[in-house]
C-alpha cells in the first residue's frame, strides 16, 4: 500500500508540475506583455512593474522566472485582475468555497439517488421498473447541461415559482462573506434572520444542485446496475444463497461491498465531469464561484484570473482523482496486487 | 447511512413548502425593508468623474453623492443642493456659491468624519480633476473624459475658498453651459478628509473604491459581477431615505433581468426587452416606466483608420445601412430615426430633411467614387450591453452586416466585456463601433463637444478619433452665443457639417425605459442623468 500510494503521489506532484508548466507558459502565449499577464500591473513604467521585474526575475532568463513564477505562486501571490485590480488570491478563496459547496452538494446527491436506484434497477432486471430507471437516465444523460439548467429555470422557477432563478441567497439578507459557502456563512452570523436566511439559501441552492447532480447521477445508477448484475453471477454468490443465507444478507453483506468497487473507481472520473459542467451551471444560475469568475475572465481578457482558474479548477481535479484512488486501492486491496503484484 | 437521503429529502420537501406558502406579508423585515435592483453591469469605480458611462453614474451619482446644484427637469431650472445660493459676477466669469451647513459625511469602517461638509471638500472635488498638480489627479488614471470633452477642464481657471462656507468659481470666459454641466451627475463632492487619510496611509486609490460621500445611501460592499450593497445614511441632510437597504445585483442577461422581475427577485430593472414591453405592461404587478432620456445612437466611424478617413467611404456606408427597418427591428418602431444629432427635444433642434436615405446604389456608386469598386472588409464593434440608446447593439449589427454585405463590404462584429469593450474603444482599436450618447443636460452643446470634438478625442471619449478645426471654431462661437435664435442657427450650421463629413452616422432617438413591480414607488428616472432611489419605498398592505 505503501509503494503504491508513494507511485500515485509522485505522478500527482509530477502532474502538478507539468500544470504550472503549462500555466507559466500562458503567460508569453497570450497578447501582451508577459509580465503584465502575470502580475496584473498594467504600466510599465511605474515602480509597481519595476518592483515586480525584480522580484520575478524578469531581468535574467526563463529557468529564473519560472522559479519566480513557482515562489510567487506558492506564496500566494498571484497578482492583481487586470479587469478590478484586486488581489487575485484574496478574491479566490470565497469563489472556491461556494463552488466547493455546489460540486460537494451535487455529488453527495448523486451518490445518495444514483447508488439506490442503480441496486433496485439491478433486482428488478428487465422488470417494467428497471427500463423505467434505465430509459430516463439514458435521456437524462443525453440533455446537455446548459439546456438542462434552462428547462429547469424555466419549470421549477418561472412557471412553479419553487425556486428563485439565480444567485446564491436573496442579496437582501446581508451574510457576512467568510468561507463562501452560503450555508456555513449564514451559520456562523449572527445576524437576528438566520433561520429564514437558512431557508432561503437552501431555496436557491436545490435547484443548481440537482442541475448539476444528474449527469453524475444517471452515470452511477448504470455503473452500479452492471456492477450489480456481474457480482450476482459470481460462484460465491450462487455459495451464499446454497448455504441458505437470507436474501437480504447476501444483498448487503456480499453484493453491495463487492458490487461498489468498479464505482469507487468511477467517482474521480463522474467528479471531474461534475467540475466541467460546474462552470456552465455557474454561469447560468449566476452562483458566485470559480466558475462564473473563469468565463468572465475569459470575456475580459483578464489573464491573471484566467490563469488562476485554470490552475485551481485543474488541481482540485487532479487531487480528488488521486484521493479516489488511493481510497480504492486502500478499500480494495486485491486492486493493488492486480496491478503491481505485491503481496 | 440511510438518514442522510431521508433528512435531505425532508429539507427539500419542507424548503419547496414554504417557498410555495411564502407570504408576502410575511417577509423579514430586510426583505420588506430593502429594495433590490437588477443593474445591466459592474460599474468601472465608485466614482463618476472618472468615467462617462451611464451603468457607473446609475450606480453612484446620486445614490453615494450630492452635487452643489441639481437640475429639475419639470420646473426647467436650476435647485439647491449642497450650495444654497448662487450668484454670476464680473459679466458671467465669476461665479459665487454659498454652502450648506451640517450637512455629514458617510461613516462607515474605514473612514470616521470629524467635521462636516465645507469649502474645502469643494476645492478638493474640483481640484482633483482641474489642477494637474493636485495628489490626487492621477489617481485612478487621471483621465476624466466628462471635464474634459465637456469643457469644463479648460473653463474654469480656478476655484477659491472665500471662508468655510462660500466659494468662488472664476472662469476664463462666460459660458452659457456653465451652471448646466455644473448640475450634471458627474460634479459630485468628495470628502477632502478622506483624501487626506487615504494619502497619509498610502492607498489613495481607495478614494474610488471605497467611496465616502454625503449621499443619501451609503457604501457597504461590492462584489465584481454579483452585489453592490448600499445601506441608508441615517444623517442625511434631506429626508431619510425610506428603504434601509439599497441592492444591485448585476445581471448582464436582458431576458435573464426580465424574467427575475416576473418571479419578483428584482424590483426594479433597467431597459426591459423592447419587444417585450407591451406584455410586461399587461401584468398587474409589473409596471413599466419611461422617460424622454434626450438620447442618440449612432454608428460611429474610426476615422484615423483607412479607409474610413475617406468622407466618400463614409458616405458610402451611411446610405447602404436600412435604418427604418432597424427602427422597426431593434426598436419596435419606440424610437425616432434621428434625421441629425439633436434630439427632437432640444430647443435648438430644426427638422431637416434625411441626408442620407436607404440607397444601396448610391453606395455602391460613392464606393468606386473612392476608389473602392470590390468593396472592403471590416469590423463592426457592438456593444455588449443594453443601453437606453440601443436596446440591442448585437442583433442591429447582424442587420447592418447583412446590409453591407449588399454592397460589397464584408463586416466582421466584435464584442467585449462592457468595460473592457470601453477601454479599448478608448485606446482605438475599432474600425466602427455600434454606441450612443445620452445627454446630461439641456444644453445642445452636450450633443456635439462630448461626442466629436477634438478635446473629446484627446480625452478618448470621441469614438470617430475626428478632429477638424473647423467643427471646433463652430463649437465655440456657438457656445458664446447668448442670443438662443442665433446659436440655433449656429447649431443648424454644425448639424449639416457632421452630416455632410459624417463620421459618424445617426441611427436613432430613443425613450428610456424602465420596469418595476408594482408595489415600489418613486424611483427616480429624471430625463437627465443617472436613476434616484433617494424616494423609492416599497408599499406595503399593512402600515408599519
Amino acid at each position: 500500500m505503501l509503494r503504491y500510494s508513494l507511485r500515485r503521489l509522485i505522478l500527482f506532484i509530477i502532474t502538478l508540475w507539468l500544470l504550472s508548466l503549462f500555466v507559466f507558459a500562458l503567460n508569453y502565449w497570450f497578447p501582451g506583455d508577459p509580465l503584465t499577464n502575470m502580475t496584473g500591473i498594467r504600466d510599465q513604467s511605474s515602480y509597481a512593474y519595476q518592483q515586480a521585474v525584480d522580484a520575478r526575475g524578469f531581468d535574467s532568463g526563463i529557468l529564473q522566472q519560472y522559479v519566480g513564477f513557482i515562489d510567487h505562486l506558492l506564496a500566494g501571490q498571484w497578482g492583481n485582475s487586470l479587469a478590478s485590480q484586486t488581489d487575485v488570491f484574496a478574491q479566490l478563496q470565497p469563489l472556491f468555497g461556494a463552488t466547493l459547496e455546489l460540486g460537494l452538494l451535487a455529488m453527495a446527491l448523486a451518490l445518495l439517488l444514483g447508488l439506490p436506484l442503480g441496486i433496485y434497477a439491478a433486482l428488478q432486471q428487465r422488470g417494467p421498473l428497471d427500463r423505467v430507471i434505465m430509459g430516463l437516465s439514458l435521456s437524462t444523460y443525453s440533455i446537455p447541461v446548459f439546456w438542462l439548467a434552462q428547462l429547469f429555470i424555466l419549470l421549477f422557477a418561472v412557471k412553479l415559482g419553487w425556486s428563485p432563478i439565480s444567485g446564491q441567497i436573496n442579496p437582501l439578507y446581508n451574510i457576512e462573506l467568510q468561507s463562501g459557502s452560503i450555508l456555513w456563512d449564514i451559520w456562523r452570523s449572527d445576524m437576528p434572520y438566520r433561520p429564514a436566511a437558512f431557508i432561503d439559501a437552501l431555496a436557491h441552492l436545490w435547484l443548481p444542485v440537482l442541475v448539476l447532480s444528474l449527469m453524475p447521477m444517471t452515470m452511477l445508477i448504470r455503473i452500479m446496475r452492471n456492477a450489480m448484475l456481474d457480482v450476482l453471477q459470481q460462484n460465491y454468490i450462487k455459495a451464499a444463497r446454497a448455504r441458505g443465507l437470507a436474501d437480504s444478507r447476501i444483498l448487503f453483506r456480499h453484493i453491495i461491498p463487492n458490487a461498489l468497487q468498479p464505482v469507487v473507481r468511477q467517482l474521480g472520473l463522474q467528479f471531474s465531469v461534475l467540475m466541467t459542467n460546474i462552470i456552465i451551471t455557474e454561469v447560468i444560475f449566476n452562483w458566485p464561484g470559480l466558475g462564473s469568475w473563469l468565463v468572465k475572465s475569459i470575456y475580459e481578457r483578464d489573464y491573471p484570473v484566467m490563469q488562476a482558474g485554470i490552475l485551481v479548477l485543474a488541481s482540485l481535479i487532479l487531487l480528488v482523482n488521486v484521493l479516489v484512488e488511493l481510497l480504492h486501492a486502500w478499500r480494495y486491496p486485491q486492486v493493488r496486487k492486480e496491478q503491481h503484484a505485491e503481496h | 447511512m440511510f438518514l442522510k437521503p431521508v433528512c435531505l429529502l425532508t429539507a427539500v420537501t419542507s424548503v419547496l413548502i414554504l417557498s410555495a406558502c411564502n407570504d408576502n406579508n410575511q417577509l423579514p423585515a430586510p426583505l420588506s425593508e430593502g429594495l433590490v435592483y437588477c443593474s445591466e453591469g459592474n460599474p468601472e469605480s465608485f466614482n463618476p468623474q472618472l468615467g462617462t458611462s451611464g451603468t457607473t453614474v446609475d450606480a453612484t451619482s446620486a445614490q453615494l453623492y450630492d452635487r452643489l446644484i441639481d437640475y429639475d427637469a419639470e420646473q426647467q431650472q436650476f435647485i439647491p443642493a449642497l450650495a444654497t445660493q448662487w450668484q454670476a459676477f464680473d459679466q458671467g466669469t465669476r461665479y459665487r456659491f454659498k454652502l450648506r451647513q451640517q450637512v455629514a459625511f458617510h461613516q462607515t469602517a474605514w473612514f470616521q468624519p470629524s467635521r462636516p461638509f465645507n469649502a474645502d471638500d469643494v476645492l478638493f472635488s474640483f481640484n482633483r480633476w482641474l489642477n494637474e498638480q493636485h495628489p490626487y489627479h492621477d489617481v485612478g488614471g487621471g483621465r476624466y473624459p466628462f471635464f474634459r470633452s465637456s469643457g469644463l477642464m479648460r473653463l474654469i481657471k480656478r476655484v477659491e475658498r472665500v471662508d468655510d462656507h462660500t466659494v468662488d468659481f472664476w472662469l476664463n470666459q462666460a459660458d452659457s453651459s456653465f451652471l448646466a454641466n455644473l448640475a450634471t451627475d458627474f460634479n459630485v463632492i468628495l470628502a477632502a478628509e478622506y483624501g487626506a487619510q487615504l494619502l497619509a496611509q498610502g492607498t489613495p486609490s481607495d478614494i474610488d473604491r471605497l467611496p465616502i460621500g454625503t449621499g443619501p445611501f451609503v457604501f457597504d460592499e461590492f462584489r465584481k459581477d454579483f452585489v453592490i450593497r448600499y445601506r441608508n445614511h441615517p444623517d442625511y441632510w434631506r429626508s431619510q431615505p425610506h428603504i434601509t437597504q439599497l441592492v444591485y445585483v448585476i445581471t448582464p442577461n436582458a431576458n435573464k433581468r426580465m424574467l427575475k422581475l416576473l418571479t419578483g427577485e428584482c424590483d426594479v430593472i433597467p431597459y426591459p426587452l423592447i419587444d417585450e414591453l407591451a406584455q410586461l405592461d399587461t401584468q398587474a404587478e409589473i409596471e413599466v416606466a419611461s422617460a424622454v432620456n434626450p438620447s442618440l445612437s449612432f454608428w460611429a466611424f474610426n476615422t484615423k483608420r483607412p479607409p474610413f478617413d475617406n468622407p466618400l467611404v463614409r458616405q458610402a456606408l451611411a446610405h447602404a445601412i436600412n435604418r427604418p427597418a432597424i427602427i422597426q427591428n431593434i426598436y419596435g418602431g419606440k424610437a425616432r430615426l434621428a434625421s441629425g444629432m439633436l434630439p427632437e427635444t432640444s430647443w435648438a433642434y430644426s427638422a431637416e430633411p434625411q441626408a442620407y436615405p436607404y440607397d444601396p446604389a448610391k453606395a455602391i456608386e460613392l464606393l468606386q467614387q473612392a476608389g473602392y469598386p470590390n468593396g472592403f472588409s471590416m469590423n463592426i464593434w457592438a456593444m455588449p450591453v443594453q443601453r437606453a440608446y440601443n436596446p440591442n447593439a448585437q442583433r442591429m449589427s447582424e442587420l447592418m452586416q447583412a446590409d453591407l454585405a449588399r454592397i460589397g463590404v464584408q463586416a466582421d462584429i466584435i464584442s467585449y466585456e462592457w468595460n473592457t469593450f470601453r477601454q479599448r474603444l478608448a485606446r482605438g482599436e475599432h474600425d466602427s463601433v455600434l454606441i450612443g450618447w445620452v445627454a446630461d443636460n439641456a444644453d445642445p452643446d452636450n450633443f456635439f463637444r462630448p461626442i466629436l470634438s477634438c478635446a473629446a478625442t484627446r480625452s478618448g471619449n470621441n469614438r470617430t478619433q475626428w478632429c477638424d478645426p473647423e467643427f471646433d471654431q463652430l463649437l465655440v462661437e456657438a457656445i458664446t452665443e447668448t442670443e438662443p435664435q442665433q446659436r440655433k442657427q449656429l447649431y443648424q450650421q454644425i448639424e449639416n457639417y457632421v452630416m455632410q463629413q459624417a463620421p459618424l452616422v445617426p441611427i436613432a432617438n430613443s425613450l428610456r425605459f424602465q420596469a418595476h413591480r408594482a408595489d415600489i414607488q418613486g424611483v427616480e428616472l429624471p430625463p437627465y442623468g443617472g436613476l434616484s432611489f433617494r424616494k423609492a419605498r416599497r408599499l406595503t398592505d399593512a402600515p408599519l
